[in-house]
């Protein structure tokens, strides 16, 4: 059975919707800025791949796609709204209605995102602990893990099941793998699916400054993957979403295939939880289970959208996977975190729609900030600027933190 | 299903918390701490074991990395290539207990907060915080290299054996290692259940049943459970499979449907509010017939949150080997109705049973395992 997206939405750094996404990236540009969604000048990392929107409130997403309705304070996790307005898009573009509400939802997401501010006032600083008992019910101390896909739910009035999937930073890919699966084994006709995350606030970004992830200069080319030089990550936040559906569904009721989802593939490394397998074994057969079951030679990729995260393990630990999944053929590689930054739970969700661009502009992604390609990230990387190329089909990497590897392969539709 | 493991407010052994559920005992208690509107509670007794991995995770984490291994170890499976892990839990919280550096000179209005505190807490703090840490762990230390995915929200437990059945069914791993926790016994949970009124707010000696004309509220739990499944001709015990859904009686009835041919033993999900019960027995007498058995695993054991699917297999699979109902623990006189609670031990030849699980947010799971 022929899987096929019908319908993309995005929400990144560059803007709101999959038309910001692809011309922020054909133009080769990056959409890495200080932040200005809180007051983050005494971090460490005063920069993020942070979504153009400030104020992300219920006038701002009712502007968007009409009222939803949300508990008092949930919008401040912002990835609800980023969320809502992709799939907003992908259902709209897809051209669903009513006949599509019987769709599956399958949405990757991040933490639960802790409100700290509503916490300092039931600090007690002699006992240092939260008095509990103080705690009032217009106080909103965290956002439920799944509010986000139950919001998607319910704004695109679906009647499926729905799906959360919080793989890290696998989430985005394992959650389109999940909704092609449906698909494929007959459990659903379409599938809403994607993921959505917000780390840029004072508790993810301090987490993860103090766990040492991001890189350390405070400079908007700050996240340089495959470049000798590069040091860390760069935080983003966002959303995409997309519609899959069965292809001949899809031609019955005259929507346009974007792509077709023709392999996945997800392994663990079995290694570590903080560091990734250094010889990149078990991401090489990731790769390999996803081209396996696309039924392609391995010389028809074209196009690798990389995990790429510009750390210094990740980097040449997927470079040694790739070249052992490719060995001598030449493939083009790209990471598009150094201009959007890194998703995190949506990572592969924002990567596998920037990878529709090859078939959509036949431009391949460039890899922002990139000057010097680290030898030991022996491959075809595309520099900076995006590169003009006809490929019939892309493999996109997603690898999570603790070892989570997941490949997908998607080709222009027939 | 060839192994499991779990850890409840009923014990820590299959068998042990099994004796207790047959001979019809409640795992509630009054709980210590003070000052949250739910006062009855049903927690793990004791604590995990000692763990180097507790510098990456919390409690209900470490004993979801204690029943993977247990189960797996039971199963007599090693691991490689093509074992996968697929993970339920039900929140991904902030531990705030790690965090009191990070509160120490903050301001109301939320300006330098690096300053005023984040500094200084812990840099593994992200990773105790990490959605997949367990999952993490879990691979790294027994060493499975296949497929897998973790699962969030309420019905993650289901999702992730959902997965797996999926994954073995495509062949693309051999066995699969199911983990799920949950506990809904956080501080933050427990201020939302008050405020929400879904759990009980009624002292112990007060504690109705649910499936009682009476009841006010379930008792809310935790548990950590896991189990080994693998492809049914290798192990013919039991086959399980799930649907979910989002909604309300009608997703119950569109979820379970699915899977309730021939099934005569149900475990409800005892959500202790006559309404809810009484809908809930109508959706499925609807599906399995009036005269079905009703049996609830929450009523000993408390809701267990993402944490329910998986319990509920082992405890359906216990049921079914066993040939023994369990009594709805502290029922005596059921609400009128369909279908037949179980108040009493008694002795069934069911081959198939249902679980389902109906969440306060509206959404609804359904497993079925048989023998």
């Amino acid at each position: 059975m022929t899987v096929v997206i019908t319908g993309v939405g995005a929400v990144s750094a560059f803007g709101l919707g999959a038309g910001a996404l692809f011309a922020g990236l054909a133009a080769g540009r990056s959409g890495i800025s200080r932040i200005r969604s809180f007051d983050a000048s005494t971090f460490p990392t005063r920069v993020a791949g942070e979504v153009p929107v400030v104020d992300a409130d219920a006038a701002w997403l009712a502007s968007m796609i009409g009222d939803v309705p949300l508990e008092p304070g949930m919008l401040r996790d912002r990835k609800i709204g980023w969320g809502l307005v992709a799939a907003d898009e992908a259902w709209r573009m897809a051209g669903c209605g009513a006949g599509e509400r019987g769709a599956a939802l399958v949405v990757a997401l991040g933490l639960e995102q802790a409100f700290l501010e509503d916490l300092v006032p039931i600090f007690d600083p002699v006992a240092r602990t939260i008095a509990w008992d103080r705690a009032t019910p217009d106080l909103v101390f965290r956002t439920p893990v799944d509010r986000c896909a139950r919001a998607i739910h319910a704004h695109l009035d679906l009647r499926g099941p729905m799906v959360v999937n919080a793989s890290a930073c696998a989430a985005g890919a394992l959650a389109v793998a999940h909704a092609a699966s449906l698909i494929e084994r007959g459990a659903a006709d379409v599938v809403v699916c994607g993921g959505a995350d917000a780390m840029v606030n004072p508790l993810g970004l301090g987490g993860m400054c103090r766990l040492g992830a991001p890189s350390p200069r405070d400079a908007l080319d700050a996240c340089r993957p495959f470049d000798r030089r590069r040091d860390g990550l760069v935080i983003g936040e966002g959303a995409a979403m997309f519609v899959v559906e069965r292809a001949d569904r899809a031609r019955a009721r005259g929507a346009r295939p974007l792509a077709t989802i023709l392999g996945w593939g997800s392994t663990q490394d079995g290694y570590r939880a903080t560091a990734p397998r250094p010889d990149g074994a078990a991401a090489q057969r990731a790769m390999a289970r996803a081209i396996a079951r696309s039924g392609l030679p391995v010389d028809a990729i074209g196009y690798i959208n990389a995990h790429g995260t510009g750390t210094p393990l990740n980097d040449p630990a997927e470079a040694r996977a790739i070249r052992g999944v490719f060995g001598a053929h030449p493939v083009a590689v790209s990471s598009i975190k150094g201009a959007v930054g890194h998703l995190m739970a949506a990572a592969g969700a924002i990567e596998l729609a920037a990878s529709l661009l090859a078939f959509e502009r036949d431009l391949l992604p460039g890899t922002a900030n990139l000057e010097e390609r680290d030898p030991e990230c022996d491959l075809d990387v595309i520099g900076p600027a995006p590169r003009a190329a006809r490929v019939d089909a892309v493999l996109s990497n997603s690898f999570g933190f603790g070892g989570q590897n997941a490949s997908l392969v998607i080709a222009r539709p027939a | 299903m060839v192994a499991r493991a779990w850890r409840t407010p009923l014990g820590d052994t299959i068998d042990g918390a099994m004796a207790r559920l047959y001979a019809g005992e409640r795992a509630a208690m009054t709980d210590p701490r003070i000052g949250y509107a739910c006062t009855t509670i049903a927690p793990i007794r004791g604590e995990p074991a000692h763990s180097r991995q507790a510098r990456f995770l919390g409690r209900m984490g470490l004993y979801g990395l204690e029943v993977a291994a247990e189960a797996l170890a039971a199963s007599g499976i090693a691991g490689g290539p093509r074992i996968g892990v697929f993970c339920g839990v039900g929140g991904l919280r902030a531990h705030w207990e790690d965090m009191m550096a990070a509160f120490s000179n903050q301001d109301d209005a939320g300006e330098r907060m690096w300053e005023r505190g984040l500094k200084d807490i812990h840099p593994y703090w992200m990773l105790r915080h990490l959605s997949n840490n367990v999952h993490a762990l879990a691979s790294a230390t027994l060493k499975l290299r296949g497929e897998g995915a973790t699962f969030g929200g309420a019905n993650a437990g289901t999702q992730a054996i959902a997965s797996a059945s999926r994954a073995l069914a495509d062949g693309a791993i051999d066995a699969a290692l199911v983990i799920a926790y949950d506990s809904l016994l956080e501080p933050e949970t427990l201020v939302e259940l008050g405020a929400r009124r879904s759990a009980t707010r009624v002292p112990l000696d007060r504690l109705v049943a649910p499936y009682a004309s009476d009841a006010a509220g379930f008792v809310p739990g935790e548990a950590a459970g896991a189990i080994v499944l693998v492809r049914e001709a290798e192990a013919p015990l039991a086959w399980l499979d799930a649907r979910d859904a989002a909604g309300d009686a009608d997703t119950l009835a569109r979820c379970a449907g699915a899977l309730a041919a021939g099934a005569t033993v149900v475990a409800g999900s005892g959500r202790a509010w006559p309404d809810l019960d009484a809908d809930e027995r109508e959706t499925l007498a609807a599906l399995v017939g009036d005269d079905a058995t009703l049996v609830a695993p929450s009523a000993a054991m408390g809701q267990l949150g993402a944490a329910t699917g998986v319990i509920q297999a082992i405890v359906l699979a216990e049921i079914l080997r066993g040939k023994t109902l369990p009594p709805i623990a502290g029922l005596s006189s059921p609400a009128a109705g369909p279908l037949r609670p179980v108040i009493r031990t008694s002795s069934t030849e069911a081959r198939i049973a249902l679980g389902v699980h109906v969440t306060d947010p509206g959404l609804a799971s359904a497993i079925r395992v048989s023998v």
